[in-house]
C-alpha cells in the first residue's frame, strides 16, 4: 500500500467537507481509501491509499478538478431539518456482520446482498405497507416493470449528464457468428473473461435502471393525462465503488417507488401527504430519524453546483434518514418534486395542455429494513408489528 | 425600491418570455425556469447590488417574487449601511 498526499491547489473550507468525501471514490479506481489533511479549518490536501506508486500529477489534477468543477463552486445552504422523530431505541451494534454470522444474509460480490428470512418476510412487510398507503391515500395504480431500461430512456431523462458515474450498461456479444467464434478462441486462450472482451460487444441499447420512475416516465411518454398516481417496485442499479457498504449501500437494491402527476398543486400536495404518511409510520414503528433538504449525487456535470443549489433552495428533494447508530444516519427515502422537467422530456401533457408537473418517492427497501434492525433487533418477538 | 425592481423586472423578462409578471407572483410556480436559473438570480442580485447573499438568506422565499427579491436587496443594502434607492 502506498500513501499519497494530494496537495490541493486552493485550501478548501472544511465545510465542503463531506461534499469532497461522497466524490473522492469517484475520482479514480485507483483510491482504495483516502483521509481530508485538514490545517486551521482549511481542506489543504487529501492523503490517498493506493494499491502501488502512482502518477501523482495525474491524480492531483483529477482531485483538483473535482474540487473546482463540482465542490468549490458550490453555495452551502443552511442545514433544513423539516421533521424529527422521538424514538430513542436501543441501537443493535455490528449488525450486518451478525447477519452475515447467522447466515441470514451473504456477501455475493461488491453491493450485492443475498437475504433469507425472516428479512425478506420484514421487507416484504415494510413494502406493503408503503404500497398500501400509496393505494389508499392517494388512488395508485401498480405496475412492474422489467428489469432492463432503454439507454435512450436515461438520456431523455438526462441521467448521462448528471449521474454519469453511477451508470451500469448491460451488453452482450455483437450478433454474428464470427464475432462468436472469434470471442470463444480468445476466451479460451485467455483462460477467462478480461476486459477484450468488450471490444466483441457493439450495443449499448440498453442499461439496468438505476430507479423505477424512469420506467414510469417512459410507459406514459407522448400522452395526455389526468391526475393521477403510479407505483412500482423493482430492482436498482448504481454504480457506488467504494462507498458500498453492508445494506446501507448496495450496487444492486430494491426500490419502491410512488410517481404523481397532474396539476403543480396536486403533486405537491400528493407528497406532502405521502410525506405526513411515512413519518406517522416510522412514528408508529418507533424508529428514530429525520427528515432534511437533500440534492442529489450529481457529478463532474458543468452544472453540477448549480443543479445542487436549485434543488436544496427550492427544496425540490427532502430525504428520510434514520439512525442505524446513534450518530449516523442513512437515506431511506426521498421526496421529489420534479417540476415539468419530465413531462417536457417525455412529452406528457396535462389538462391544461401545459407540460405535466411530476413528483415522486422512492423508498429503498433493504436501507429501510437496515435502519429497522439496527433500532429493533434480530428478536422478531421484540418487532413492532406491521 | 422602484428602481431594484425594475431591474430585477429586466433580468426576469427574457427567462420568462417577456410575459407581465406580477410583483407577487411566485416565479417558480410558473413552470417556465430551467435548474439553474435560481443560480443566475442569486448571482445576478450580487452583482448588479453589489451584495452579498448569505447562506441564510438563500432561502426560496427571499427569490420567489419580484417583491420578496426587492425587499431582500433592501435588506442588505440597509445592513450594509447603504439606503436603498
Amino acid at each position: 500500500m502506498t500513501v499519497s498526499r494530494i496537495s490541493l491547489q486552493q485550501p478548501l473550507s472544511k465545510t465542503y467537507a463531506e461534499e469532497l468525501e461522497r466524490r473522492l471514490f469517484f475520482v479514480s479506481a485507483d483510491i482504495l481509501d483516502f483521509e481530508l489533511v485538514v490545517e486551521a479549518d482549511q481542506i489543504q490536501a487529501v492523503n490517498v491509499t493506493t494499491s502501488g506508486a502512482i502518477n501523482e500529477t495525474q491524480l492531483a489534477d483529477k482531485v483538483n478538478f473535482i474540487v473546482a468543477n463540482d465542490v468549490a463552486t458550490q453555495k452551502l445552504l443552511p442545514h433544513k431539518v423539516i421533521w424529527q422523530s422521538e424514538g430513542r431505541p436501543d441501537y443493535q451494534p455490528n449488525l450486518f456482520a451478525r447477519l452475515l454470522e447467522k447466515d441470514l444474509a451473504f456477501q455475493a460480490a461488491e453491493g450485492q446482498v443475498s437475504l433469507s428470512e425472516p428479512l425478506l418476510q420484514l421487507m416484504d412487510g415494510l413494502d406493503a405497507r408503503l404500497k398500501q398507503m400509496a393505494v389508499s391515500l392517494l388512488g395508485a395504480r401498480e405496475y412492474r416493470y422489467p428489469t432492463l431500461i432503454p439507454t435512450r430512456v436515461l438520456q431523455e431523462c438526462g441521467y448521462l449528464d448528471s449521474f454519469p458515474h453511477m451508470l451500469m450498461f448491460t451488453t452482450r456479444l455483437h450478433n454474428d457468428v464470427d464475432t462468436y467464434r472469434a470471442f470463444t478462441a480468445e476466451y479460451q486462450a485467455q483462460g477467462g473473461v478480461g476486459s477484450f472482451a468488450l471490444s466483441y460487444c457493439q450495443n449499448t441499447d440498453y442499461c439496468l435502471p438505476p430507479t423505477m420512475c424512469y420506467h414510469t416516465y417512459h410507459q406514459l411518454r407522448n400522452r395526455q393525462l389526468g391526475d393521477q398516481v403510479v407505483t412500482s417496485r423493482g430492482k436498482s442499479f448504481r454504480f457506488e465503488s467504494k462507498y458500498e457498504r453492508s445494506l446501507e449501500r448496495l450496487w444492486d437494491f430494491t426500490i419502491r417507488e410512488i410517481v404523481f402527476m397532474g396539476s403543480r398543486d396536486y403533486v405537491l400536495d400528493c407528497r406532502q401527504r405521502f410525506m405526513q404518511a411515512a413519518f406517522a409510520f416510522m412514528e408508529e414503528l418507533g424508529i428514530a430519524g429525520h427528515c432534511e433538504v437533500a440534492s442529489d449525487p450529481f457529478f463532474c456535470n458543468l452544472d453540477t453546483a448549480a443543479k445542487i443549489f436549485s434543488q436544496k433552495m427550492l427544496e425540490l428533494k427532502y430525504e428520510l434518514r434514520l439512525n442505524v447508530e446513534p450518530e449516523h444516519t442513512i437515506a431511506v427515502a426521498s421526496f421529489n418534486f420534479h417540476d415539468q422537467f419530465f413531462g417536457e422530456r417525455f412529452h406528457i401533457k396535462g389538462e391544461d395542455d401545459d407540460w405535466i408537473r411530476m413528483g415522486c418517492v422512492g423508498f429503498g427497501l433493504e436501507r429501510l429494513m437496515f435502519a429497522f434492525l439496527c433500532q429493533h433487533g434480530l428478536d422478531e418477538q421484540q418487532w413492532p408489528s406491521l | 425600491m422602484e428602481e431594484h425592481k425594475e431591474k430585477i423586472k429586466a433580468f426576469l423578462s427574457p427567462f420568462f418570455h417577456n410575459r407581465q409578471l406580477g410583483e407577487d407572483e411566485d416565479i417558480f410556480a410558473l413552470g417556465v425556469v430551467n435548474s439553474l436559473f435560481a443560480m443566475q438570480l442569486v448571482l445576478f442580485v450580487e452583482k448588479e447590488f453589489r451584495v452579498t447573499v448569505e447562506n441564510d438568506d438563500l432561502d426560496f422565499e427571499n427569490f420567489k417574487s419580484i417583491n420578496a427579491i426587492a425587499q431582500l436587496v433592501a435588506r442588505k443594502l440597509n445592513s450594509d449601511g447603504r439606503l436603498p434607492a
